[in-house]
Formats: structure tokens, C-alpha cells, sequence
């Protein structure tokens, strides 16, 4: 039993004691991932699990003819990545984002979303 | 990771690059700049190496893409990472008649020695109780696995490793006939592969993922004297499914489910041996297990719980359960033990341009 709880004590002691850095996940977005707005949104919002170094980290969005539709460079706010839109006519959108968090894990993905009607 | 033991880690300590500071490369361009003077210019080049080097990419733990696979508990998963299992603890019901009831606690850790390659060791301590209350209990061999990451398709959601596994012999309680007097060397294939490029239509299935391991188990000793029978040389393989909500949030689509529930992969494994070679005078029958659970993802560890189903009764008696806390060393500690021993990462920082 005392070996158990030492055990136990000692992998709790690793955890706590761990930095508060990790791979960032993308925790959510708006326009939220797979989602359908009636309206076209002026800007895209990414928000992480980490802190993100903006100078390693980027993101696009994408028409269904693969032409940019975003106004280039995002800004950053901590865990917060946002970067404007052009005005989006009735369609599907592609989100392509790569990001490397504050301890230098590098994460990415994209996702889709739509403007127009469900 | 082999099947004797359960596990699913990988071990480390890592060198100790200096930390990151965003503001570094500001503050040189800022500072006034003395192109005469060769330590200035030293100076420049070390700091600019250092900071490149620890902000170099690293993936880690099993990242391929926009895919993440997590560490399985009864077979491996296709990547080399800094890694702990600690513990990992499983009972079931033996194949004896009647069955004894088998405790099995084991921890692994693992670490990279380069980028893609590593090395784990892991140990298993066993507890056998009969029926007429009889206890045999010590330590299985000492594992070690070593690992080469031979590709990560981050386009394809593919990962490829190859490894050999060895079983030290005479390095467990060979009294209790939990150790051996004889190693067993088990060269290793891995593999993973995401389904992130199903169309559009069958975007519900992208979370899908399979992981799986194919190895051919030898024996340093044909023969084993103590107990007068041939040891036999064994396919060892198994596989899993898995499907994995964080990758359904973030890839497809938010739904917004509690987050308890978006931390979470379901998965089923299963583990095969099938005795091939040097079997004279015993069954030649596949044994394993079908393991369903699931697995609680976090940023520094992760949770996973299985049932443990014999595929036939020479496999064990009843349903058993496997469980295991698994730490990701990489995330707790990325600038010490979370990064390779020697070469650091291979690719320098980049910015993508789409």
C-alpha cells in the first residue's frame, strides 16, 4: 500500500509539477467548423489550447476554386488567432491552419464552412 | 510495444536546449549593430542558431498532420515520442481449468535518441492467484524496443515504423516461471493511417483511423529444459480502430458537445499470436483478445480503459480489463526530457505559405 500511494504521489508530483505548455490544439472557431451561416462573416477567429507565436503560425481561407478570400496576415492575442475576410458570396469555405504553440509543438489542420442558407 | 506486456509509451531524457524567447530576434534587430566586430557577429550567429534550433518543429508524441494518434494500450501506436506509461494494470481470468485469477502492472517509458529514433524499456510485475489461494507473483523480463520512425505522411495522415522488441532473459522471477531463461527477439512492423481524405460525402467517417503492428517472434533457445517443450517462433500482430472525437471538432464539424465528450476517442483493439515454427507436439491455435474501450485525450496526458475479451478459451476465461495513465513527456517537459538526446529536430521553423 505505501508503495502504491508513493507511486501515486510521484506521478501526481510529475503531472503538477509539468510546464503549462503543450501542442495547441484548435479548441474552437467562428464560424465554427462544419457549420452553415445565413450571413457572410468579415473576419475568421481561431481559438487555441496554447499560447501561440505568431511569427511561425498562419492561416488561409479558401473558395471553392482554391482562390484566397481572407486579407492576409492574422493577428494574434494570446491563444487567439483572427484574420479578416473579403466580402463572401453564397458557398463553401476552406479553413488550411498551421500554428506553433509557445513551446515550440507545431499542430495544423483545415475544416470547412459555409455561407448561405441550411 | 509488444503484447507480453501491454504497454504503450515511449521513455526519455532529453538534452536540454536553451528555452525560447519571443523577443530575441527583436532585440538584436533594435539593438544598434557593430558589423566590425567579429564578436558581435559571433554573438549574432549563436543566438540566432540557438533560437532556431529551440524553436525548431516538433511533433512529438504520435502528430501526423492534422491526425493524432494516441498511445493504445495493448498494442503500439506508429510513431516514436518521449513517453510514459505509468502504470499500466490489467486482470484477467487465465486458460487454465480452473482458471487463476492474473494481476498485471507494468510501466514503460520511452525516448528519442535522434528525431525518429527511440528507445523504450519497460517492466511488468505479475500476480497469479489459484483457485486453492495460491499466489505466484515477480517480475516478467525486461523489455526493450527500439524503434525507427521510417515515414509521417502529414498530406496522407500516414505514419510507418519499424522496430525490434527484445525480451531479456534471465532479467524476471524465473522461479515463479514469470521470467525465462531464453530472450525473445521480435522484429516489428507499425503502421497508422487516418482517413482525413474521404470525400466530403462521408465526412462523418474522417475521424476514422487503424493503427497496427505486424511481428515475428524468435527465440534465443529452441528448447526449454525446465519444462521439457519446444519453444515455438510467433506471428505477433494486432490492430485497432479508433475514432476520434477531438479529430471530429476540430477537422469536421463542431457540435458543440460537452468537452468531456470531445477529449475522448472510442477505440477497439485486438491482439493475435499464432505459434508458426519450432512448435512440435503443441497446438498450433491463435489465441488473443478483442479489447473495445475508450480513450480520454488531454494536453499533458491521456486516460484509456478496456475490456478484454479471449477470441477462444485457450485465450483466457471471461472478460478482463486493462487500463492506463499515460503521460506525453514531450508536452509536461518540451524543453528537457520532451526533446531528442542528440540532432534536435530535423526541420528548422517555417512559416507555411498556402
Amino acid at each position: 500500500m505505501r508503495i502504491s500511494t508513493f507511486a501515486i504521489a510521484a506521478v501526481l508530483t510529475v503531472i503538477a509539477s509539468a510546464a503549462a505548455e503543450a501542442h495547441a490544439f484548435l479548441d474552437h472557431a467562428e464560424p465554427r467548423v462544419g457549420s452553415t451561416v445565413p450571413t457572410a462573416p468579415r473576419e475568421l477567429s481561431l481559438t487555441y489550447t496554447q499560447n501561440l507565436e505568431p511569427a511561425f503560425s498562419t492561416v488561409a481561407v479558401t473558395d471553392a476554386n482554391g482562390m484566397r478570400v481572407d486579407l492576409g496576415k492574422p493577428s494574434f492575442n494570446g491563444t487567439v488567432m483572427r484574420v479578416g475576410l473579403r466580402p463572401l458570396s453564397p458557398g463553401t469555405y476552406r479553413v488550411r491552419w498551421h500554428v506553433l504553440s509557445v513551446d515550440t509543438h507545431t499542430t495544423e489542420g483545415n475544416f470547412t464552412f459555409h455561407v448561405g442558407k441550411e | 510495444m509488444s503484447f507480453r506486456l501491454l504497454r504503450a509509451g515511449l521513455f526519455g531524457f532529453g538534452a536540454a536546449p536553451v528555452p525560447f524567447h519571443k523577443g530575441v530576434a527583436h532585440e538584436i534587430v533594435g539593438n544598434r549593430f557593430f558589423p566590425t566586430s567579429r564578436y558581435m557577429l559571433l554573438s549574432f550567429a549563436l543566438a540566432s542558431s540557438i533560437a532556431l534550433a529551440s524553436t525548431s518543429n516538433a511533433f512529438a508524441h504520435c502528430f501526423v498532420g492534422a491526425r493524432f494518434f494516441p498511445a493504445t494500450l495493448a498494442t503500439d501506436d506508429p510513431c516514436v515520442a518521449d513517453e510514459m506509461s505509468l502504470p499500466t494494470v490489467s486482470w484477467s481470468k487465465t486458460a487454465d481449468m480452473p482458471p487463476a485469477s492474473e494481476w498485471d502492472i507494468s510501466g514503460e517509458i520511452s525516448k528519442r535518441i535522434t528525431e525518429n529514433f527511440g528507445v523504450s524499456i519497460g517492466q511488468t510485475w505479475t500476480q497469479i492467484r489459484q483457485p486453492d489461494g495460491t499466489v505466484t507473483a515477480g517480475f516478467q523480463d525486461l523489455e526493450t524496443t527500439f524503434q525507427y520512425q521510417v515515414l509521417k505522411d502529414p498530406s496522407h495522415e500516414l505514419a510507418l515504423l519499424a522496430g525490434v522488441i527484445v525480451d531479456w532473459g534471465n532479467t524476471g522471477a524465473n522461479n515463479s516461471g514469470l521470467g525465462t531463461s531464453y530472450s525473445l527477439v521480435t522484429p516489428t512492423f507499425y503502421f497508422g493511417q487516418g482517413f482525413g481524405e474521404l470525400p466530403e460525402t462521408l465526412s462523418w467517417a474522417r475521424p476514422f483511423a487503424v493503427t497496427g503492428q505486424v511481428g515475428y517472434q524468435i527465440p534465443t533457445s529452441n528448447f526449454d529444459f525446465t519444462q521439457s517443450v519446444f519453444i515455438p517462433q510467433q506471428l505477433v500482430y494486432g490492430a485497432s480502430l479508433q475514432y476520434s472525437m477531438p479529430y471530429l471538432k476540430s477537422e469536421v464539424i463542431d457540435l458543440q458537445l460537452p468537452d468531456f465528450i470531445n477529449h475522448l476517442i472510442p477505440i477497439v483493439e485486438a491482439t493475435f499470436t499464432t505459434p508458426v515454427a519450432n512448435n512440435f507436439g503443441n497446438s498450433y491455435t491463435t489465441t488473443g483478445t478483442i479489447n473495445p474501450g475508450v480513450i480520454w485525450v488531454g494536453s499533458y496526458f491521456q486516460v484509456g480503459l478496456e475490456a478484454t475479451i479471449p477470441i477462444n478459451r485457450e485465450s483466457g476465461s471471461g472478460v478482463g480489463v486493462l487500463g492506463q495513465l499515460h503521460l506525453y513527456l514531450d508536452d509536461m517537459f518540451p524543453r528537457t526530457v520532451g526533446q531528442p538526446l542528440f540532432g534536435g529536430t530535423s526541420a528548422a521553423p517555417r512559416k507555411l505559405t498556402f
